[in-house]
């Protein structure tokens, strides 16, 4: 195809482009929005209606009520805060001084160490369930809410995501920063940790909602209610030889996944504005 | 960012006093239980833990939500390759060979003491027990046991011209029953099936229902043989998959566990085959009058049994082996059991608990709970092996493909024989 057929071909498709892009945009959004319209239908009707659509139906809270009473959902809330607060401050301290390293320094084996933090991105989780646990034994810790987030900390993802960011800012700031007298600590604070701003964003994002949705690995290493978060509780509902009460499982779900969801919500504007913004740049 | 810091601090805090708030005394026993039947079961069984701590102040027990039971298992195995086993826990009753294998859990002849706990050993139902011994030791003492019975709809029964107080007895009756109870609207889409034979996740255990009415054994005792590729495993086969291809009395495709109880309360389906775990949530949710009957027969009557025992791990102390059998002989006895056997629908598993007042009262105004523990004498070990979750996983993916129309019954059976065989051929 010469180069003149194909301009011409793509001058010719950008409408029908927009229009596939919108449509599929909605279609998307349609598919990824159905459970939650199902589960606010379900959670806010009594239980007959779980699978009826009938717009009279009678509204309550008494699935909400149900749920509620069916775990110590206060203190797993507290929990899960905890988690996911002590989690992402790790990460954040761990991973910006590992990636401003791996970024800005040149020390030997810089590049092994590196290959070896990308590895761990090829490495499922579930896998070191069983050497996680001994580790945490090791060190005391089973049943408690460090145990659930340690492993997590050093995270190959947070690494790699802000050492590729780092790389992007231009080497003159960091003169000019190094001209007015900072520390490599300062530079790192005053420099690259700002301009890294919608990096931060995005990963935390990320980060909370996975840690926060985290089934497995807290059943396993927790056993009290002090330590286990909202999603040990949840999984009360889900007992399948008894038959899924659908009505108390999406309430229960709406309660769990509501405040990430109101969060999101209140807070879209910044998190799309600061992925602009890194894409600006 | 201090904030943050500070509440991060504060986690570590938190973390601390968790960490230190168990408290040591005489003895110590840590507990892990599996939930299969509602956040109401959960909660008998810690009523039930807390009863006993309290009428005995030397002993602690822990108990420990650990989930479903593929949860639990992994927890379990998780803590004991980490060092730290529980003291007891209740996991699958076809669990046992692979705690026998990872050297976990001891035999209760090795823990009693005298002939009045070998004759507790000795009255439980004998159907229970296949599943809880091997070369003869026990590994298991029965306790959320259940077996698959089938329920129906009385009113749809009457509905469609059959006696709603009499059940298939067979299976051609059953696909007779199916087509009368089928209903289908104008446009000829199905408003009502006949039966539902659940088969998603585990379609072996309910499969196992058809291949032991059809008088053939899926395994044999010592765990290392099966017999996927009997040609009367394959009639079995072939029948579940005629019942949505041919007779067209049962909806086609992988057909939910979970939603099976709800569809028959809806009128979805006239008659379910599901566990006897249900009969407590079916009883309270139903809204029309129902009968539980036995699993309809081919050859002779049959349904595997299923459900959870009792372990006893080994690495704990001496102390700790005896406080936890004397919790479970208390737990098992009759007034316990049968409590629980209410409270759930499982069924109470030694004879004795059904003579206890609570119980007899109990079926007398409920009398579909008898008919679990009527049909234990045809009951049949459910299928265990060594490296159980992965022949269960070939025999469920074989019966999926065939439910599927991916595969034919016999092509699916005989590639899950081949491959069965290959794992099992190291245990000969």
């Amino acid at each position: 195809m010469t180069a003149r057929s194909l301009s011409a071909g793509i001058g010719r498709s950008v409408d029908y482009d927009r229009l596939l892009n919108s449509l599929g945009a909605w279609a998307l959004a349609l598919i990824w929005f159905l459970p939650l319209i199902y589960a606010l239908w379900t959670a806010f009707h009594p239980g007959e209606f779980a699978t009826r659509f009938d717009p009279l139906a009678p509204l309550t809270l008494d699935n909400f009520a149900r749920a509620w009473e069916a775990a110590p959902f206060a203190r797993y809330f507290l929990n899960t805060v905890l988690l996911v607060t002590f989690i992402l401050v790790g990460q954040f301290v761990l991973c910006t001084l590992a990636a401003y390293a791996f970024a800005r320094y040149r020390f030997p084996g810089s590049s092994i160490l590196f290959t070896l933090v990308l590895l761990q991105l090829l490495v499922m989780p579930d896998i070191l369930i069983v050497e996680n646990y001994a580790t945490m034994r090791m060190l005391g810790l089973v049943d408690t809410i460090a145990a659930i987030g340690l492993p997590y900390i050093a995270s190959g993802f947070g690494i790699f995501l802000l050492r590729q960011t780092f790389m992007t800012v231009p080497k003159e700031l960091e003169e000019a920063a190094r001209v007015e007298g900072a520390g490599p600590l300062g530079v790192m604070l005053k420099v690259y940790v700002p301009l890294a701003k919608p990096t931060y964003l995005a990963y935390g994002l990320v980060s909370v909602s996975h840690h926060w949705n985290n089934f497995l690995w807290p059943l396993i290493v927790t056993n009290s209610v002090e330590t286990r978060p909202v999603t040990v509780g949840l999984s009360v509902f889900s007992a399948v030889d008894q038959g899924i009460d659908w009505s108390i499982i999406t309430a229960a779900t709406l309660m769990t996944s509501g405040p990430l969801l109101i969060a999101f919500l209140l807070f879209q504007r910044q998190f799309v504005q600061s992925f602009m913004r890194a894409g600006i740049k | 960012m201090s904030i943050l810091k500070k509440a991060g601090m504060l986690a570590g805090a938190a973390a601390l006093g968790a960490m230190l708030s168990t408290s040591a005394q005489a003895v110590e026993l840590q507990f892990f239980f599996p939930v299969a039947v509602g956040g109401k079961a959960a909660q008998t069984i810690e009523d039930l833990t807390n009863d006993y701590v309290k009428a005995n102040p030397d002993v602690t027990i822990d108990a420990v939500y650990a989930g479903s039971y593929q949860d639990t298992i992994t927890k379990t195995l998780t803590a004991v390759r980490g060092g730290t086993p529980p003291q007891l826990s209740v996991i699958l009753s076809v669990d046992m060979f692979t705690l026998i294998e990872e050297d976990a859990i001891v035999a209760f002849e090795d823990v009693i003491e005298d002939g009045a706990d070998q004759a507790w050993l000795d009255a439980f139902y004998p159907a229970f027990m296949d599943n809880s011994t091997t070369g003869g030791k026990t590994y298991g003492i029965p306790f959320q046991r259940s077996t698959p019975v089938l329920y129906w709809n009385k009113e749809a029964f009457a509905e469609a011209g059959l006696d709603p107080e009499t059940p298939p007895a067979n299976w051609e009756e059953q696909v007779e029953f199916g087509k009368k109870l089928t209903k289908r609207d104008a446009d000829g889409n199905v408003t009502q099936w006949g039966v539902r034979i659940p088969s998603s996740g585990f379609p072996y255990w309910l499969f196992q229902g058809l291949t032991t009415q059809n008088d053939v054994i899926l395994a044999n005792d010592a765990g290392n043989e099966t017999n996927f590729d009997d040609p009367k495993v394959i009639e079995a086969l072939q029948y579940l998959v005629d019942l949505s291809t041919k007779h067209e009395v049962m909806q086609p495709g992988i057909i939910e566990w979970g939603a099976t109880p709800k569809a028959f309360f809806e009128g979805q389906t006239a008659m379910m085959w599901t566990t006897t775990g249900n009969l407590t949530n079916v009883r309270e949710n139903a809204p029309f009058d129902f009968g539980v009957g036995m699993l309809p027969a081919k050859v002779r009557p049959g349904a595997p049994t299923g459900g959870g025992n009792f372990y006893i791990f080994k690495d704990s102390t001496d102390a700790q082996q005896k406080a936890s059998l004397d919790f479970i002989k208390w737990i098992s006895a009759p007034e316990q059991a049968a409590r629980w056997s209410i409270a759930t629908g499982y069924v109470a598993p030694r004879p004795d608990a059904w003579e206890t007042p609570a119980m007899k009262e109990y079926v007398e105004g409920f009398p579909q709970a008898k008919v679990a523990r009527d049909q234990l004498e045809y009951a049949v070990a459910e299928l265990a092996t060594y490296q159980n979750q992965r022949i269960t996983t070939i025999l469920n993916d074989a019966l999926e493909a065939a439910i599927t129309g991916q595969k034919d019954p016999k092509t699916a059976l005989d590639e899950a024989q081949a491959q069965a065989d290959r794992i099992l051929s190291a245990y000969r």
